[in-house]
C-alpha cells in the first residue's frame, strides 16, 4: 500500500512538473503566436483607417483638424526614455499644443525603456506612440508587423519639404512585408564636438585647429605645456565602452567613404578590415599616449564619461579636450557659461576628400495605434514648433527645416544646428543602428578590453566581429 | 570548573567574530549614509572617510620654478632631481612631500603633515529628493524661469497603495488555503497542494508577458487593482506554504475538542487558528511587505511609470535623469525608502524572530 501511495506521488509530481513547463512554454509561445493588432481603444478605427487617407481628406490634415478642436478631450499615450528634467522639458514643449487641442499626451517616461518596450508590445500594451533612443531597436520591433506604416498616415510631400533627406532615409526600414516608414525624427544631437574650457583655452594664447594635423600638434604642445590635452572617460554601468565606439564611428567617417561606412554599419565590412583598424589606430595616437590623457590611459576605462569632463573646469585646467554629444553639458558645472566658459569645435577631418561628415544621434517616434487623433499628434512631431520649447532650453539639436534658428539660445547651440545642416555627410550613430548585440554588446566590451590593455587590438576587433555571428 | 572556563573564553570569541562581521557589513551603509550628507562634488573627489579628522599632506609652500622647464627631463628641485612622474604622484623630500600644484606654471607645492577634517555637510541632497529638483527652463528672449518637479511623497503614497492590499490579500487567502490543507480532507488535497509548491519554482518573469495580455484584455493594465492582483498571485505560493508549515503544526486535539463543542470550521479558523497564529502572520507579512516594497519589476510592467500611480522605486531611478546625471541623489532617496520597511520591521520585530522559528520543528 505504501508503495503504491509512493507510485502516486511521484506521477503526480512528475505530472505537476510537466504542468509548469508548459506554463512557461505558453508564455514563451505568445509572442510568436499570431497576434492581433495592438488594441486601440476604440473600436472604429478600422473603419477610420479603411475610409480615410489624409491625402483624400478635403477637410485638412489631422493636425489641422486637431486645432480646429476636433480630438478635444481625446488622450493619446505616449512611452519613451526621457525622465527628470528631460521630461519636463518636453512637456513644457508639447504644453501648447494640448491646449489648443485638447488633446492630452500622456507622457510615460521610463529608465528601462529599452527593456521594458519589447514586453509591452507583445503584451498587447503598446503606447500610442513610443520614443526610440536606438533606432536599432524600433527595427526589431517593425520587423514583426507591428508598428504602423506611416507613408499612408503622414503626407509625404510635407515631410519631403521639411526633413533633410538623409533623416527620411533614416526611418524607413524593413517592416513585415517590405520596406515601411518606421519613425520619424523629432529630436537629435550631435556627436562630431569637442568640448574646450574656452577662456582658459584664449588665455593660453591656443588655436582652435582646423585640421587632425593641427589638433595632434596641439595635443602635443598641451602637454609640452604640461597638461594632458584630453578628458576621456568611457566608464557608464553596463553601458560601459558606448564612448569609444563615437570615437570609432567618426573616425571612421573621416577616412573612408560613407558607403564603407554603411556596408561596416550593416556587417558587411567586418571590423577585422583595414580601415576599421585603421580608424583604431588613429584614435590610439591619443587614447594609449599616457602624455595626452588626463590620468593616463589606465583612468579611461574607469572614469565614468560624464565626470571625464570635470577636469576642464577645474582652475587652471587640468585637461582641455572632451569629445561628447552635446548632451554633455547637462553634466557639466552649474556655474560654467556656455560661450564664455566654454565651447566646441568640430572635430577636424582627417582626409580632405570625405569632406565635413557630422555624427548624429537622435529619437525616432514610432506610431503603434492608428486613430485620427494619434495622427494628428504624429504630424504635430513632425513640425518644429513640437520641440521649440526645448531648444530654447538648450541641449537639443531639431532635425526639421522649420525649426528656425533664431530658437536656438546660444551661440555654441546655433553652430550646432548649422553644422547639421551645413554637413556634407550626415551619418546615424553606427552602434545605435547596428543589432544589440553587436552594437550595444561586442563593440562596448571589445573596446573596453582594448582600452584596458586585456587584448591586443587584432584580437579585440575579432572578438567584436563574433558579435555578428553568434 | 575548568570547563565552564573555557565555555566562556569561547563565547567571547564568539561575541568578537561576530561584532567584527558586523562591523564588516555595517560599513557600506554608513558609507552611503556619510555620502547622502555631502556635496556631489566632494563625492568625486574624496572617500566619504575622509570627513571624519585624519592626516592629510597640507599646502604649506609653493616653489615656482622657471617657465621653460623640460618636464621630460629630470627635474631639479632644491638641489634634488625628481622626474615628472614623481611629482606627479607626490615625493617624499624629508619630512615635507613636493607635488605639482600647477604643472602649466611649474609650481610645485611642498605639503607637511597636518590633521584635517572635511566638513562641508549639506542637506540638499535630501531637499532634492523630499521636496523636488529644480529645473531651469528658458524662454523665447533667454530669460530663465525655474520650475519645481514633484519630491517623493506623491509615490510614498501610492507605494503604500500598493504594498498594503497587496500584502494583505495573500495573506488571508493563504491563511485560508493552508488551514483547508492542514485540516480539511478532501480529494484532491495531496495533488492541489504539490501544484502549489511547485509554482514556488515557476520565475515570475514567465509570466509577465501572458499575464499583461490577460490584464490589457480586462482593461486592468495600469491600474492599482491589476497590481494587487499581480502580487498577490505571485507572491501566493510562498506564503501558503509558509502558513501551511506553520498551521499544520498546531496540536490537533485542540480542534477536536473545539468541533466536538460544536464550531464550524470558520468558528475555528477565525477564533482559533487566527490568535495562534499571530507570529508567522506576522513574520510573512514582513516579508512579503518588503518584497512589494521592494519591487521594481512587476511595476514596471503593470503599472508603469505615470506619476499618478508611479511607485517610489521607479521614481528613485528617475530622479538620476535620463543620462545618470544626478546619481549622487540616489544616496539620500535610499535611506528615505528605507524608513518604512525599517519602522514595519522594528514594530514586528519579536514576532518576526518567533515566526522564523515556525516550522523549523515538527511535532
Amino acid at each position: 500500500m505504501t508503495k503504491a501511495r509512493k507510485v502516486r506521488t511521484s506521477l503526480l509530481l512528475s505530472l505537476c512538473l510537466s504542468f509548469t513547463m508548459m506554463l512557461s512554454a505558453c508564455g514563451g509561445s505568445g509572442d510568436a503566436g499570431p497576434t492581433k493588432e495592438p488594441a486601440a481603444s476604440g473600436g472604429d478605427t478600422k473603419e477610420i483607417t479603411a475610409t480615410t487617407t489624409p491625402a483624400d481628406d478635403n477637410a485638412g490634415s489631422p493636425l489641422e483638424l486637431a486645432m480646429q478642436g476636433k480630438y478635444k478631450g481625446t488622450k493619446v499615450t505616449m512611452f519613451g526614455p526621457f525622465v527628470d528634467a528631460d521630461q519636463k522639458k518636453f512637456e513644457d514643449s508639447i504644453k501648447e499644443f494640448e491646449d489648443k487641442t485638447g488633446i492630452d499626451i500622456q507622457y510615460e517616461g521610463s529608465k528601462e525603456f529599452e527593456a521594458t518596450i519589447n514586453v509591452r508590445v507583445d503584451g498587447g500594451s503598446a503606447p500610442d506612440i513610443a520614443d526610440f533612443p536606438q533606432p536599432g531597436l524600433l527595427a526589431s520591433i517593425a520587423k514583426t508587423g507591428k508598428v504602423v506604416d506611416l507613408t499612408k498616415v503622414l503626407d509625404q510631400d510635407k515631410l519631403k519639404k521639411n526633413y533633410n533627406q538623409s533623416w527620411l532615409d533614416m526611418g524607413t526600414m524593413d517592416g513585415k512585408d517590405g520596406k515601411i516608414m518606421a519613425g520619424i525624427w523629432n529630436r537629435s544631437n550631435v556627436k562630431s564636438l569637442v568640448w574646450y574650457p574656452k577662456k582658459q583655452f584664449d588665455e593660453a594664447g591656443y588655436k582652435v585647429p582646423e585640421t587632425w594635423d593641427d589638433m595632434m600638434g596641439l595635443t602635443e604642445q598641451i602637454a609640452k605645456d604640461g597638461d594632458p590635452a584630453w578628458a576621456i572617460g568611457i566608464e557608464s554601468g553596463a553601458a560601459t565602452g558606448w564612448p569609444a565606439t563615437d570615437w570609432v564611428e567618426n573616425i571612421m567617417l573621416r577616412t573612408t567613404t560613407p558607403e564603407n561606412y554603411d556596408k561596416w554599419v550593416k556587417g558587411e565590412l567586418p571590423f577585422t578590415s583595414p580601415e576599421v583598424k585603421n580608424a583604431v589606430e588613429i584614435m590610439s595616437k591619443i587614447w594609449m599616449n599616457k602624455d595626452y590623457v588626463y590620468g593616463g590611459t589606465k583612468s579611461i576605462v574607469t572614469t565614468a564619461f560624464g565626470d571625464a569632463p570635470k577636469p576642464m573646469f577645474d582652475n587652471p585646467p587640468k585637461a582641455w579636450f572632451n569629445l561628447t554629444g552635446n548632451f554633455i553639458t547637462s553634466f557639466f558645472p552649474e556655474t560654467a557659461k556656455v560661450d564664455q566658459d566654454y565651447d566646441w569645435f568640430y572635430l577636424p577631418s582627417i582626409d580632405e576628400k570625405y569632406g565635413k561628415p557630422v555624427l548624429v544621434a537622435g529619437d525616432i517616434y514610432a506610431m503603434f495605434n492608428d486613430r485620427p487623433e494619434v495622427r494628428a499628434v504624429m504630424e504635430f512631431f513632425t513640425t518644429g514648433e513640437s520641440i521649440k520649447k526645448w531648444v530654447q532650453s538648450g541641449g537639443v539639436i531639431a532635425p526639421m527645416n522649420d525649426a528656425s534658428l533664431d530658437w536656438y539660445n546660444s551661440e555654441s547651440d546655433k553652430r550646432m544646428a548649422k553644422l547639421v545642416q551645413d554637413a556634407t555627410t550626415l551619418r546615424f550613430d553606427g552602434s545605435d543602428l547596428m543589432p544589440g548585440k553587436v552594437g550595444a554588446g561586442s563593440f562596448w566590451k571589445g573596446m573596453t578590453d582594448y582600452v584596458s590593455g586585456t587584448v591586443k587590438l587584432d584580437d579585440a576587433l575579432q572578438q567584436i566581429q563574433k558579435g555578428w555571428d553568434n | 570548573m575548568a570547563g565552564r572556563k573555557r565555555k566562556k573564553g569561547k563565547k567571547w570569541i564568539v561575541n568578537l567574530v561576530l561584532g567584527v562581521i558586523c562591523l564588516i557589513w555595517l560599513i557600506p551603509t554608513v558609507g552611503l549614509l556619510v555620502s547622502s550628507f555631502r556635496p556631489a562634488a566632494d563625492i568625486l573627489q574624496t572617500g566619504w572617510w575622509k570627513v571624519f579628522p585624519h592626516q592629510e599632506w597640507k599646502a604649506a609652500d609653493t616653489i615656482k620654478l622657471s617657465k621653460d622647464v623640460d618636464l621630460r627631463q629630470p627635474i631639479e628641485v632644491k638641489g634634488k632631481t625628481y622626474t615628472d612622474d614623481q611629482l606627479k604622484a607626490g615625493v617624499k623630500a624629508g619630512d615635507d612631500r613636493l607635488i605639482w600644484e600647477n604643472r602649466r606654471n611649474r609650481e610645485i607645492s611642498v605639503q607637511e603633515q597636518g590633521w584635517v577634517a572635511s566638513s562641508t555637510l549639506t542637506l540638499d541632497n535630501y531637499k532634492n529628493v523630499i521636496s523636488g529638483k529644480e529645473y531651469t527652463l528658458k524662454g523665447a528672449d533667454g530669460s530663465e524661469t525655474k520650475e519645481k518637479g514633484t519630491g517623493l511623497s506623491q509615490a510614498f503614497w501610492n507605494t503604500l497603495t500598493i504594498a498594503i492590499p497587496a500584502t494583505v490579500i495573500p495573506i488571508l487567502i493563504a491563511s485560508f488555503a493552508a488551514y483547508a490543507f492542514a485540516w480539511l480532507r478532501f480529494p484532491g488535497r495531496k495533488t492541489l497542494f504539490v501544484v502549489i509548491i511547485a509554482m514556488l519554482v515557476v520565475p515570475l518573469q514567465v509570466a509577465l508577458i501572458p499575464v499583461l495580455k490577460d490584464f490589457t484584455s480586462l482593461g486592468l493594465n495600469g491600474s492599482y487593482l491589476g497590481i494587487w492582483l499581480a502580487h498577490s498571485a505571485f507572491g501566493l505560493p510562498l506564503v501558503t506554504y509558509f502558513m501551511y508549515n506553520f498551521i499544520s503544526q498546531l496540536p490537533k486535539d485542540l480542534f477536536e475538542s473545539a468541533f466536538m463543542d460544536g464550531a464550524s470550521h470558520f468558528t475555528i479558523f477565525s477564533k482559533l487558528i487566527l490568535p495562534l497564529s499571530v507570529p508567522a502572520l506576522a513574520s510573512i507579512g514582513i516579508f512579503q511587505f518588503l518584497w512589494v516594497w521592494n519591487d521594481y519589476l512587476v511595476s514596471l510592467i503593470f503599472i508603469g511609470n505615470q506619476p499618478g500611480v508611479q511607485v517610489m522605486s521607479m521614481k528613485i531611478a528617475d530622479l538620476v535623469g535620463s543620462r545618470g546625471n544626478d546619481w549622487h541623489l540616489l544616496t539620500s532617496a535610499a535611506f528615505i525608502s528605507m524608513l518604512m520597511p525599517l519602522a514595519i520591521f522594528f514594530l514586528l520585530q519579536k514576532y518576526f524572530v518567533r515566526g522564523l522559528m515556525g516550522g523549523s520543528v515538527k511535532g
